[in-house]
């Protein structure tokens, strides 16, 4: 069954560009929309599934049984926006860890080397801590936006002279500044003197997708889109990137241009995905490491399936949060580091020798 | 040139090594004022160990035989009745021999053993909760220090009152500080600071506080006898317990109980309170039944709008101070299109409510349960509700 896998495996890479494209993203698609008709059927209030598809269906003109107002009401306001931000966020978290493991030549690398997840959620906490999270309803997802491409900026303006940088100085700036925010989180929660907030801010660094809206989608979905976007038109250069900055640039890639725009391609979609959801931990880590042993490292294949792959792992994620104690609710940032942590251990223990060939 | 620079290093080191020492040889912070001693206290030095206290009455319910018979009594007169009345202490939790009534007691708390050795006069508490209490077993001038929570109004049911008292943090030195012959402390306080205070000699004692009437009957009788107030300790259960009675001899018999859901928003995150949570435990003495609970929520966990919808209830309480926009949060409930099915939307049964009475562990949850009572049966309770509770004298 294994040589099996291998072989389907290793025929899946011998094809072409497009022809690997091509059936990868039916694949994905396919996951992708299954994961979704899943969920949508899945929730405390107990919907059938034909009543799901009619109530899908409907704006089509295409419904088939009648369903109860409360039913439309949950599957268009509650469960949709819900699906369509995990799908966002998970997709944001996966190409910007799949951009950050190219560009670093690292396995480890993940999108909160830059800092974007602790800039995250500095923003947040201070939102949280100052309560202008009570005065509108979207001053927690600005804020942790603003903080996370601020953070961003500040690791680039630290690592960079001239506009020229090296990969091994952007990584410990942004250790230090990633300790630095860390820090300020910490001492805005010992000092925070009400309790209340003290929960908003600990339920928020834990990740979650509860209570998102289609103004949630509205904010996050350009931003990402954008981001996955531009990641992916240079998928090609970042191929060649990590060949080398001397072999890229002898094959015609403006490094200086082209690697400050993937960092802040990858900035961009991880700002707005910790924006609507909070911090979810190992996504961008493990979805796209996992998608590399599978599919290898041609990133003009590896951008747009690690964008599906990461919407159906949190998809799925969140799925299991909202049902797992229902009514009540687990934190998804929580559950994907609990799936996510063991599974890429085990990634890493049975392909020790095989990671990284170009 | 040569011996400026060396003034230059020396100079600083004086000044550092002089400031150490002044550091070192400075008193206490916060002196223990002797005035802050009772002033009904015959003595603040801890009498002899003695099985009978000389200082604290035997407890008007307890009649003298209630005195345990192998404790030499001062009165060897044989009384009429065979049969002693039972000790009120015995079988209350936490209470290593109900039979002492002297110095040194010992008590079981979730820290271990801890004995202490006179009538503590200097009482700190580390929660809200324990400071509601005690302020119901002693004399305010007893609480030497309270936290800033119960300083606040929106926490705390006794802000009024110890407005004046010293603050106190989590750091143990704030609490040595106020020279405590006691501390009680809830589960949340941490390990290491019980083991620093007990360290410098403080007793501390670290008992939980739980909604349930029995539970709650226990912490005011064991915190009375941690004080060396049983004889108040067993008025005011009595006082809590008969005013807990009189409220579910009515809502027991009133129907049909309507499902009742306590519901609270902090930012984008929905709360409801399940089985074992304080605010469920009040909706139950209230005569409701908590819909949460019946969902099979367990505690306060985080909800969805759906997980509201589920659980479909007639009544929604927002037990949620205003300053945490409680009453934006009902405004945004009654409007909402996609709970309007929903029994509670529809009849308008969405109520803010004061939370400091639906949230304490302290018997002011008793409180809590009479408001709510008066929102479901107000034909039943006409009256508003608030009667305050007794305090110690």
């Amino acid at each position: 069954m294994r040589s099996i896998g291998l072989a389907t495996v290793r025929e899946y890479r011998g094809m072409g560009v497009t022809s690997r494209l091509a059936i990868g993203l039916f694949v994905f698609a396919l996951f992708v929309l299954t994961a979704a008709l899943v969920s949508l059927s899945l929730g405390p209030v107990n919907i059938s599934p034909s009543h799901v598809a009619s109530i899908v269906l409907s704006p089509l003109g295409l419904d088939f049984v009648d369903f109860g107002r409360t039913e439309q009401l949950v599957i268009e306001q509650i469960r949709l926006p819900r699906i369509f931000v995990a799908a966002l966020v998970g997709a944001a978290l996966a190409v910007a860890g799949t951009t950050m493991q190219g560009l670093f030549r690292n396995p480890m690398a993940d999108p909160g080397i830059i800092g974007v997840s602790a800039g995250g959620a500095v923003g947040a906490v201070v939102a949280i801590a100052t309560g202008l999270t009570g005065l509108f309803f979207l001053a927690l997802p600005a804020f942790a936006f603003l903080g996370a491409t601020a953070a961003s900026f500040l690791v680039y303006g630290i690592a960079a002279v001239g506009g020229r940088f090296s990969m091994a100085t952007l990584l410990l700036a942004g250790v230090a500044v990633n300790a630095f925010l860390g820090a300020i989180v910490s001492a805005i929660i010992i000092l925070l003197p009400n309790n209340e907030a003290l929960r908003e801010i600990l339920f928020w660094l834990a990740g979650g997708l509860d209570s998102r809206s289609w103004e949630h989608v509205q904010i996050a979905a350009p931003l990402i889109l954008l981001g996955v976007v531009i990641t992916l038109a240079m998928a090609r250069d970042l191929n060649l990137l990590m060949l080398g900055d001397d072999e890229a640039r002898s094959m015609g890639v403006r490094v200086g241009f082209t690697r400050p725009l993937l960092l802040a391609a990858a900035a961009l979609a991880t700002g707005a995905a910790v924006a609507v959801s909070g911090i979810i931990a190992f996504v961008g880590l493990v979805t796209p490491h996992m998608l590399r042993l599978i599919l290898g490292p041609d990133h003009r294949v590896l951008v747009p399936m690690s964008a599906a792959g990461g919407a159906v792992f949190v998809i799925v994620a969140d799925t299991v949060a909202r049902t797992i104690i229902q009514p009540a609710e687990f934190r998804v940032g929580i559950l994907t580091a609990f799936v996510g942590a063991p599974f890429f251990i085990l990634l890493l223990i049975k392909n020790r020798r095989q990671v990284y060939s170009l | 040139m040569a011996i400026r620079r060396i003034s230059l290093l020396v100079v600083p080191v004086i000044m550092l090594l002089t400031l150490a020492l002044v550091a070192c040889s400075s008193p206490t912070p916060t002196p223990v004022p002797p005035t802050a001693v009772p002033t009904d206290v015959p003595t603040a030095t801890p009498p002899p160990p003695t099985t009978v206290p000389t200082d604290v009455p035997i407890p008007t319910p307890i009649p003298p035989t209630s005195v345990p018979t192998d404790v030499p009594t001062a009165t060897p007169v044989p009384t009429p009745s065979p049969e002693p009345t039972p000790n009120p202490f015995e079988g209350v939790r936490g209470i290593v021999d109900p039979t002492n009534l002297g110095w040194p007691r010992e008590v079981e708390g979730l820290n271990g053993l801890v004995s202490i050795p006179s009538k503590p006069f200097r009482i700190i508490t580390a929660s809200v909760g324990h400071d509601e209490m005690t302020l119901a077993l002693v004399p305010l001038e007893r609480l030497v220090g309270v936290g800033s929570s119960t300083k606040n109004s929106t926490y705390s049911n006794v802000a009024s009152l110890v407005q004046d008292i010293t603050e106190i943090s989590r750091d143990p030195e704030t609490i040595v500080a106020q020279s405590p012959d006691v501390v009680v402390t809830s589960p949340f306080f941490s390990a290491e600071a019980i083991d620093a205070l007990s360290r410098t000699g403080v007793p501390v004692v670290q008992t939980e506080l739980k909604h349930d009437p029995e539970a709650r009957i226990n912490s005011i009788l064991l915190m009375g006898y941690i004080f060396g107030e049983e004889q108040r300790a067993l008025e005011f259960a009595k006082e809590v317990s008969d005013r807990h009675d009189a409220l579910v001899a009515i809502t027991s018999e009133a129907s049909p109980r309507p499902r009742v859901l306590a519901l609270t928003q902090y930012s984008d995150q929905l709360w409801v309170a399940g089985g074992n949570s304080t605010e469920g435990g009040v909706i139950l003495a209230a005569g409701g039944i908590n819909a949460a609970e019946e969902a099979g929520v367990e505690g306060n966990q985080t909800t969805s709008l759906e997980g509201v919808i589920a659980m479909n209830p007639e009544v929604i309480i927002i037990a949620q101070p205003i300053e945490f926009g409680a009453e934006e949060f009902r405004q945004s409930l009654l409007v909402n299109e996609t709970l309007a099915e929903l029994p509670a939307i529809k009849n308008q049964q969405v109520h803010v409510v004061e939370s400091k009475h639906f949230t304490t562990l302290s018997y002011w949850n008793i409180r809590g349960a009479e408001d709510l009572a008066r929102l479901l049966w107000p034909n039943e309770f006409p009256e508003p509700s608030t009667e305050p509770f007794s305090l110690a004298e």
